[in-house]
């Protein structure tokens, strides 16, 4: 396909999300779907942060941290500070990228079964102090979070108050959309220039990449920072659309189920995090139908796909490929 | 000719063994330097610690005058020293080609951003590095493996394609680790010429071999460890005329340490 | 003070047990087992029916959980781990199964024995008392019997034919086998017997603590946290980590108390300083 081919697919795409898909929705009157859609879109960019430290070789299930980080920073920032939402997404992605660096500082050095270890306790720290630290409010988590507001730029309104609209579910599904675009084609332009080319020889061979003179300290600490702050402004948004923040929010399993998006998505593409979301929620709520039996299915889902294709769901690669025109 | 790399009083120990002690030798700019030894001897070690992937107890490394000894690996390969590895330390699910061109990363003038952002200097970098690619796979004789996955290349043309990952980073002085390891004749001799051609680039090459006849034909000078200490230093005839070598080295075959 | 030792030394050892479990099966198949916590519970509700429900003698009801366990453990092994393993060289394919595990583990613990907190009378009544301790008997007990498990499991690994085989598959898996280690085999009972340590401690532990549906994600995290600070895949590292662990939280509680329950958060930190200067922990061997 030839890059002109690829931007109308690309086009074309984008436009059914953002005019197609409500218009579809209003037609059928399944007003529903837009939390679900929306949902994916959101999961989809956290899950993408995680898949960008898969690329340089490290397996992350500490991503649900970052997404509680990010919630509790839009949230505290919005009800005691009166911040406009829109000021504290970008700073709910800044403060999980900094607490990123100084965790990663130390455990980017461990490898595999290691990094995976500390990853996951970090999730689980997070909860554990959500419920602890004065500021988060403890078990009553933080609620009645207002709506995000107007933007106004020179007596413009660019961006209307959330709370004056009939369909606010539209306007959040509109913007999750709108960022799960940026995000993916942030993270395609970095996978297909040389920063990406420089990120695969990490996963590669860490030492044989130090000896071309790739600083690697640096580059991982890179990736883990926009991995989680792609994770915290996910965190973020998820808290403006419910309102509320507890350390519930993201935990144990959120994080496992990020790196399940991925590896079901395919680690080598990086439209696969959004793919293996997709796949993986719309599976999930399929499955809510089975009502207790819901997690016995779809844990025993995975284990037969681990037993039919054990190297990784990665075998699933076709249909990505595919996709990856989208 | 001026030394390019003084080696003074390095030392290195891990917990209580000695790997290194106080090895002092220099290397001239443009020469063919090997390092040989018994197995065991620290070879490797001494290796690591020019490459500064490990740090010396006591002792330095200075290249140019300059001491590289604590510095970060990928700041002692900017600076032009450059390794390669033992076997197949290469980046395996990539091509030859893309292997070449990755190891061309020192020599961008674009920063991460302008390489992410695609500006005009980042194009002519990723051109020059294509050329410069394509100008080394012909050098190394690895044009049919070009677009092969790294990984399925055959044995010999992996050390090959090692050497040309070091030979991208525009080095000044090259460090190949046992280059010649498990070759045939007919490959180490092809791989001989190779080194030969590399020095002809103007690069410093030193070298850590087991395979003795290649070291005596190929070097300008040569280095001898046993335990840890050097024990000679000298031309090849010299050293093949050094008693304390040859006894170093039938002492191992009379006991067969470490073998 | 006393009391605060006392308490950590009584939080260690069953620590100890828990993550011995999972460094074993760790060291002999670099399996990090996600379902080692959902394995906990599991013992813990077997106990819960034998000797809670049914009022059989609590001993029978701990052996029990053991021995189902170790069942579980090697049909879990032979029929899901070694199949993939074998067919699969990226270590991210054994955790995505050992994440599978866990969420099936869950869901059928779940099913059979609801969401409710559940709890067993008390094993002994009464409470030692003296100038510095106050402990009740039933947790001296447990204690106890902890260490002793310990203590057997060492014996074990140093004297037993299996002990000595499966350190060797610890060790190196490939001279293993070439020295006659049946690898396979042991493998199996590897993995029974870490599962089988995982059940005997929630067995045990129901008569303190009672047991739950959802703690099995938080047990594991404390046994991975246990593991990071002894180093992964040592006996002797997973003890150590155990007893640090339960002393960290024990003297935690008590300094901590008036901010709240940041412990963990504090040792979270304490981690990170300790993995930067000691990135395999305290005994594990380096690696990469």
């Amino acid at each position: 396909m030839t890059a002109r081919q690829k931007l109308g697919w690309v086009i074309a795409s984008v436009a059914f999300l953002l005019v197609g898909v409500p218009l579809l929705i209003s037609a059928t009157g399944r007003t529903d779907l837009y939390y679900t859609l929306t949902t994916v879109a959101l999961l989809s960019i956290i899950s993408g942060g995680v898949w960008l430290t898969f690329y340089i070789g490290r397996i992350n299930i500490g991503q649900g941290a970052f997404a509680l980080i990010g919630g509790y920073v839009s949230a505290i920032l919005v009800t005691q500070y009166g911040v406009s939402f829109w000021l504290t997404l970008p700073l709910a992605g800044l403060f999980c990228a900094v607490v990123s660096i100084v965790i990663g500082l130390p455990i980017l050095r461990l490898r595999g079964v290691y990094f995976a270890m500390v990853t996951l306790t970090m999730t689980e720290v997070a909860r554990l102090s959500a419920f602890a630290l004065p500021i988060t409010n403890g078990a009553k988590g933080i609620v009645n979070i207002p709506l995000p507001g107007a933007v106004t730029l020179f007596g413009v309104t660019i961006i209307p108050d959330f709370a004056t609209l009939t369909n606010p579910r539209l306007a959040f599904y509109i913007t999750s959309v709108v960022m799960m675009v940026v995000c993916f084609a942030f993270l395609y332009r970095l996978v297909h220039s040389r920063v990406g080319k420089i990120c695969q020889s990490l996963q590669q061979n860490e030492e044989l990449a130090s000896s071309i003179g790739v600083n690697i300290t640096y580059m991982r600490i890179l990736a883990f920072a926009v991995s989680s702050f792609l994770g915290g402004i996910g965190g973020a948004m998820f808290a403006a659309i419910a309102q509320s923040m507890y350390p519930s929010s993201f935990g144990v399993q959120d994080s496992v189920n990020f790196m399940l998006n991925c590896f079901l998505g395919g680690l080598g593409y990086v439209l696969g995090p959004m793919l293996g979301t997709f796949v993986l929620y719309f599976g999930w709520d399929l499955l809510f139908k089975t009502g207790d039996f819901q997690l016995l299915i779809y844990s025993s889902i995975l284990i037969v796909l681990m037993l039919v294709l054990p190297n990784g769901l990665l075998s699933i690669r076709l249909p990505v490929q595919k996709r990856a025109s989208l | 000719m001026k030394d390019i790399l003084e080696i003074s009083n390095l030392t290195k120990r891990f917990g209580g063994l000695v790997a290194n002690n106080n090895i002092s030798f220099a290397v001239k700019e443009r020469e063919i330097l090997s390092v040989i030894g018994p197995n065991g001897a620290g070879k490797s070690t001494l290796f690591k610690l020019i490459a500064s992937f490990l740090h010396p107890t006591s002792g330095e490394v200075r290249f140019r005058g300059q001491r590289i000894s604590g510095l970060a690996p990928h700041k002692v390969a900017r600076m032009g020293v450059v390794r390669t590895f033992q076997e197949t330390t290469i980046f395996k699910s990539m091509t030859v080609r893309e292997n070449i061109v990755i190891a061309h990363h020192l020599r961008s003038r674009a920063s991460l951003a302008g390489f992410f952002l695609g500006t005009s200097t980042a194009q002519q970098d990723e051109e020059e590095f294509a050329r410069s690619a394509d100008e080394i796979i012909d050098f190394l004789g690895l044009g049919a493996y070009r677009h092969e996955m790294a990984s399925n290349l055959p044995h010999g043309h992996l050390r090959a394609l090692g050497i040309a990952i070091g030979l991208a980073t525009n080095p000044q002085v090259l460090l190949l680790d046992e280059p010649f390891a498990g070759m045939n004749q007919e490959e180490t001799k092809r791989a001989i010429e190779i080194v030969r051609g590399v020095r002809d680039r103007g690069i410093t090459v030193l070298l850590v071999e087991h395979d003795m006849p290649a070291v005596m034909n190929i070097s300008d000078r040569i280095v001898v460890l046993n335990f840890g200490e050097k024990i000679a230093e000298g031309t090849p005839k010299e050293i093949q005329e050094n008693p304390k070598v040859i006894e170093a080295y039938l002492g191992v075959e009379d006991t067969a340490i470490g073998i | 003070m006393e009391q605060v030792i006392i308490n950590g030394l009584y939080l260690g050892a069953q620590y100890a047990l828990i993550a011995l479990g999972l460094t074993l099966i760790f060291a002999l198949m670099n399996v990090l087992n996600f379902a080692h916590g959902q394995m906990y519970v599991l013992g813990g509700f077997i106990t819960y029916v034998i000797y809670g429900q049914l009022g059989l003698p609590f001993p029978l009801a701990v052996i029990c959980s053991g021995l189902t366990l170790a069942a579980v453990g090697s049909v879990i092994e032979r029929f899901l781990f070694a199949p993939v393993i074998k067919r699969s060289a990226r270590e991210e394919s054994t955790m995505l199964l050992a994440a599978a595990v866990a969420f099936f583990l869950d869901a059928i613990i779940l099913l059979l024995f609801g969401e409710k907190q559940r709890g067993v009378p008390k094993i002994i009544n009464g409470v030692f008392v003296s100038d510095s301790i106050v402990m009740p008997y039933d947790r001296i007990v447990v204690g106890v019997v902890a260490m002793a498990m310990i203590v057997a499991f060492m014996l074990y690994m140093q004297y037993s034919k299996p002990g000595r085989a499966m350190r060797a598959l610890a060790q190196d898996r490939t001279a293993a086998q070439l020295m006659g280690v049946n690898v396979d085999r042991y493998s199996t009972i590897g993995f029974a017997l870490g599962a089988m340590l995982a059940g005997l401690v929630g067995g045990l532990l129901v008569s303190i603590t009672g047991v739950n549906s959802g703690i099995g994600g938080s047990i594991s995290i404390k046994a991975f946290l246990m593991v990071m600070i002894g180093g992964a895949g040592v006996v002797g590292g997973a003890i150590a980590g155990g007893f640090i662990l339960g002393m960290m939280e024990s003297v935690g509680l008590t300094l901590l108390r008036n901010f709240g329950d940041v412990t963990y958060l504090v040792i979270f930190a304490l981690l990170m300083i300790f993995l930067s200067i000691r990135p395999h922990g305290l005994m594990g061997k380096p690696w990469g």
